[in-house]
């Protein structure tokens, strides 16, 4: 049985690296290719080795587009996305879960009903909106709407809800600390955890956000970087396939090592995500 | 306390300034360009329900909902396959897999990257006669002519769909282990005790006690499989080809609203796919319900 | 865990402000006194903006956007005036639109004067720039007829000729065109990159309208032929699979490539040919310098350029100022420049090889012109005369959508996933749904 065993762990090891391999040719293909030059892409078909071409793939990228600028574009937006609707849900969810007022509950069910509304039933109405309030071609229908995150909001009431004892501001209040205090020194730092699980999960998808941008930004040098990916087909870039990988390329690595860093992190925002959401 | 209790509206009144401005405001101005014929530019006319007997009638519409739907349905399918094989593999507890933070890692990679790099690698990597996935594979003799992957309806279908799972399996096997993980391994060692197989340990013990929690990667993933764009879009530049195979109900909105201007008309497939998605949530929700009940 | 997450949030919101004060630095930029905005759909004004600096003492930005979106970005910015450019081009696809709405300053007015100017320019050119009342919006600096760039070497060596009179004759008809096609191929050779070089010729025997004035749209025989050319060349192995703008496309100019990577599995095909060369290319006036000078070394002077089976145009390029800008005077000196100062140009012209449209400048040079890129060619003469078989009046702001789905469909039937019939239906379809209004003839 144990003999069994140790030969199918074997084989099960084996057909998860070949999984992996499978994961991750494209990524091996894109940066040998970014390396290489068109004419050996075209001609040369696949192969293992990088190329010599890599410079030259970069000036001609550049040239056109500045990715760099999109990647600061998109972290800009998507740090402020994150502080913001991090910050307004915990106060939010600490005012739903702390106080009794009038209408409270239906404000809550209106919040949580419009929760399963999908994102893109008010886009043509937002697009109008934000055009009439002369937003367009910036970063504001961006950074100002994800303030008002239903699930995050009901993510963290829930949490607030399990982990904070009302004889925790009861003794606050005696001390004579204000709501608002109260709420910065002992609800935020209680909140913490929770708030950081629903910031990685904010920030990814802003960061990946790519229709809401497409059709709120004109400016080239605005683009966050979806966008700028989807721009870099259109472009003279496209003529080379080696600058094209190129620019994939320096859209994904950095992704690829931050994760490096923070995989652990993400790994149980998401677990922590799944089962308490 | 009463007093004190008036604090919650100032603590909540941010949130629904923005909600309502900039969530519920266009929501009911979407509802009511749905009824007029709005070209984006001077005053929307009012035209009625033309709109929505428009929806109901028109074959590309439906077959927007066929292509997201046939998208979905591969992509769930590997996802949540190789998701599951994988959560099994790793619970096993005669097995006993080391490895579980790396591979798990590794298989959640694609996920983060963006979207849209994802579409235009593989737009390039998938090209006819000089992408390299078939250079590849015609090195490998796996292939011996060139398929012209994203020209063809039911290629082009798998392709995104696969690129889908690709992307999300890791994902869901993440999900899955936080589901298992919170199974007591008591039940798996009894199991183990009453010299239960592995078949029967799978299908007696691990499978209903993951029941909720792949329901809860359905709908998700249900809801946002419904809403794919930016996949189709970036890989065939938005004109849902080859034969509009590609081309999903958000593609179609994004088309006619900002490359013809019919907003009007898109403002009405906005609510179709609202529709769609609560009668498939529905439908999904009862299934689960009327299974707790059976099971109960 | 808390630590590293909130040390990573502050370096993340230290890259933000970084970001964030990047943003508005340039973003400022847009309003300084001299700084001139200008927005368009190609790289061709680059040159000219550098020359504009150094005469003017003042800084340009150059924003490009590609052509599919151009249209639909710009719109919004014109009509809400936010980061709008203080000039911008406008293609032909879309000019005749434009010239409509009031985005562009009426130029027939004070102090521009530009009436005065309607004998200085090709009549289809100035014309194209007018709204339906005869004010001028935007000027153009060239004029776009097409024709069929070749390889000398290539003609040398199967046809026996390189000289564009002899080879334009042999492309006189289609079946001169075809009939030169299987002469290349049994040389090893490829007549075109790819299916879609034959439209011009298709179309081009009876130019119509996509839209007529009764909103109808119109598909004439002529128009429907290039399904047929299109599935022969397909057919007869004509075409070396290499999509317009796509990589394969610019590399085919340069020299062979890789053909069909599947064939070497079959042996008995025994031709074994993995690599081919293209012969020629169906591209316009603009196609000399902004595509093959730009994309091609080894092949430089090895080309030449001759008539198809009928004449045709393609794009262009017109601009004018924005009416909201501030810095209109600046802006009107760019566009005298780029359209009718004769010292610029001529260099300009005798650079690149653009086929002006501006009579006091093409009158001086077209003599005596000869571009080393075309073997001494002298290809301004050839463009002229083609020019004069314009007919602009086919335009309608249709054309850049309804191109794209008739192409699809052409496309679809090519590749033998639907008949004829099933793809024309399918293209009246598409139509329908994208413009309602439009009235789509029933089959």
């Amino acid at each position: 049985m144990n003999k069994k065993n140790t030969i199918l762990k074997g084989i099960m090891y084996a057909v998860l690296i070949l999984l992996v391999i499978i994961s991750f040719i494209p990524f091996y293909m894109m940066i040998v290719n970014a390396t290489r030059s068109n004419s050996d892409i075209l001609q040369q078909g696949f192969t293992l080795l990088p190329g010599t071409a890599l410079i030259q793939n970069y000036e001609i990228l550049i040239q056109y587009m500045n990715l760099w600028r999109g990647f600061a574009n998109s972290l800009f937006v998507a740090v402020a996305v994150t502080l913001l609707s991090s910050y307004f849900s915990a106060l939010t969810a600490f005012g739903f879960a702390v106080y009794k007022f009038k209408g409270k509950n239906f404000l809550f069910i209106l919040m949580l009903v419009l929760m399963m509304v999908p994102g893109q039933l008010g886009l043509i109405g937002f697009y109008d909106l934000v055009r009439l309030m002369g937003l367009l071609d910036s970063y504001i229908p961006l950074i100002i709407p994800p303030i008002a995150a239903p699930f995050i909001v009901f993510f963290l009431r829930q949490y607030l809800m399990t982990v904070m004892h009302t004889s925790l501001l009861e003794a606050a209040r005696i001390d004579g600390a204000g709501e608002i205090r109260i709420f910065h020194r002992i609800a935020l730092p209680i909140m913490m955890p929770g708030i950081a699980t629903m910031a990685i999960f904010t920030f990814i998808g802003s960061w990946n956000n790519y229709i809401l941008p497409l059709v709120i930004l004109f400016s080239p040098e605005k683009y966050t970087l979806p966008v700028m990916m989807g721009a870099l087909r259109g472009s003279q870039v496209a003529e080379n396939l080696g600058s094209m990988y190129l620019g994939i390329a320096i859209s994904v690595v950095p992704i690829m090592v931050a994760f490096l860093f923070l995989s652990r992190y993400i790994i149980s925002s998401i677990s922590a995500g799944a089962v308490k959401g | 306390m009463k007093k004190l209790d008036n604090y919650g509206y100032m603590f909540i009144i941010p949130f629904f300034i923005v909600f309502v401005t900039f969530t519920i405001y266009p929501i009911l101005l979407t509802f009511y360009y749905s009824f007029t014929s709005y070209s984006g530019m001077g005053d929307p006319e009012f035209t009625g329900l033309a709109n929505y007997t428009r929806l109901l009638t028109d074959s590309y519409f439906y077959s927007a909902l066929y292509n997201t739907l046939y998208i979905w349905g591969i992509n769930f399918f590997f996802q949540l396959g190789i998701a599951l094989l994988l959560a099994i593999l790793f619970s096993d507890i005669r097995l006993k897999m080391r490895g579980l933070n790396i591979f798990r890692a590794l298989f959640y990679l694609p996920n983060l990257i963006t979207i849209a790099s994802v579409a235009l690698l593989f737009s390039i990597l998938l090209g006819w006669h000089h992408g390299t996935i078939n250079h590849l594979l015609l090195d490998l003799g796996i292939i011996s002519s060139p398929i012209d992957w994203l020209n063809d309806p039911t290629t082009a279908r798998w392709s995104v769909g696969l690129i889908g799972a690709w992307m999300w399996f890791g994902h869901t096997f993440i999900i899955l282990m936080a589901g298992i993980s919170g199974i007591s391994k008591d039940y798996f060692e009894a199991a183990l005790i009453d010299g239960a197989n592995r078949w029967q340990t799978l299908v007696k013990v691990t499978l209903p006690l993951l029941k909720p929690i792949m329901l809860y990667v359905l709908i998700t993933s249900l809801i946002g499989g419904l809403q794919i764009f930016d996949l189709p879009m970036l890989i065939t530049d938005g004109t849902g080809a080859p034969q509009g195979s590609l081309n999903t109900i958000v593609l179609y909105l994004y088309n006619q609203a900002f490359r013809y201007d019919n907003y009007g008309y898109a403002a009405a497939i906005a609510y179709g796919l609202f529709v769609i998605t609560v009668i498939f949530s529905i439908i999904t929700f009862k299934s689960m319900y009327r299974n707790n009940v059976k099971e109960g | 865990m808390k630590k590293v997450l909130s040390l990573s949030l502050v370096s993340l919101l230290g890259f933000g402000v970084l970001a964030g004060c990047n943003g508005e630095g340039s973003d400022g930029g847009g309003s300084d006194k001299d700084t001139l905005t200008i927005w368009s759909f190609t790289d061709e004004l680059e040159e000219p903006i550098e020359v504009f600096k150094e005469r003017h003492g003042v800084e340009v930005e150059l924003t490009i956007i590609p052509i599919e979106d151009y249209p639909t970005r710009l719109r919004p910015v014109l009509q809400s005036g936010q980061g709008a450019p203080d000039v911008f081009t406008g293609e032909l696809a879309f000019i005749k639109d434009w010239v409509e709405q009031d985005y562009w300053e009426d130029l027939s007015q004070e102090p521009y004067n530009a009436d005065e100017l309607e004998g200085d320019y090709i009549d289809y050119v100035f014309d194209m720039g007018k709204d339906s009342e005869g004010s001028v919006k935007a000027l153009s600096w060239q004029t776009t007829p097409g024709g069929i760039f070749y390889r000398r070497s290539i003609a040398e060596k199967v046809l026996g000729t390189d000289d564009p009179e002899e080879i334009g004759e042999r492309f006189s008809t289609m079946d001169g065109l075809f009939e030169v096609g299987e002469e290349l191929k049994d040389a090893g050779y490829r007549l075109f990159p790819d299916e879609g070089a034959v439209r011009w010729f298709s179309q081009g025997q009876n130019p119509q309208p996509w839209v007529n004035e009764n909103n109808e749209l119109v598909v004439t025989e002529e128009r429907l032929s290039h399904f047929d050319y299109a599935k022969e060349l397909r057919d007869k192995d004509l075409t070396a699979f290499a999509p317009e703008w796509s990589p394969a496309w610019f590399a085919s100019m340069d020299g062979k490539i890789n053909y069909n990577a599947g064939w070497d599995e079959l042996e008995e095909d025994a031709e074994g040919e993995k690599e081919v060369e293209v012969f020629s290319y169906a591209l316009p006036t603009w196609g000399l310098h902004s595509v093959l000078k730009t994309n091609v070394e080894e092949t430089a002077g090895d080309w030449a350029v001759t008539n198809g089976p009928n004449p045709y145009f393609w794009g262009g390029t017109w601009l004018g100022i924005y009416s909201g800008s501030d810095k209109k005077e600046l802006a009107w000196d760019f566009v005298k420049m780029m359209t009718h100062d004769e010292e610029f140009l001529k260099d300009w012209a005798l650079e690149t090889g653009d086929v002006l449209s501006y009579l006091p400048v093409t009158e001086q040079i077209k003599d005596e012109f000869q571009d080393e890129f075309l073997g001494g060619q002298n290809n301004y003469k050839f463009f002229l005369e083609e020019a004069q078989k314009i007919d602009a009046n086919t335009v309608t702001r249709y054309d850049q959508q309804i191109d794209t789905l008739f192409g699809n469909s052409v496309g679809e039937y090519v590749e033998g996933v639907r008949t004829k019939e099933e793809a024309i239906e399918e293209f009246y379809n598409l139509v329908r749904n994208a413009y309602p209004d439009i009235k789509v003839p029933k089959q």
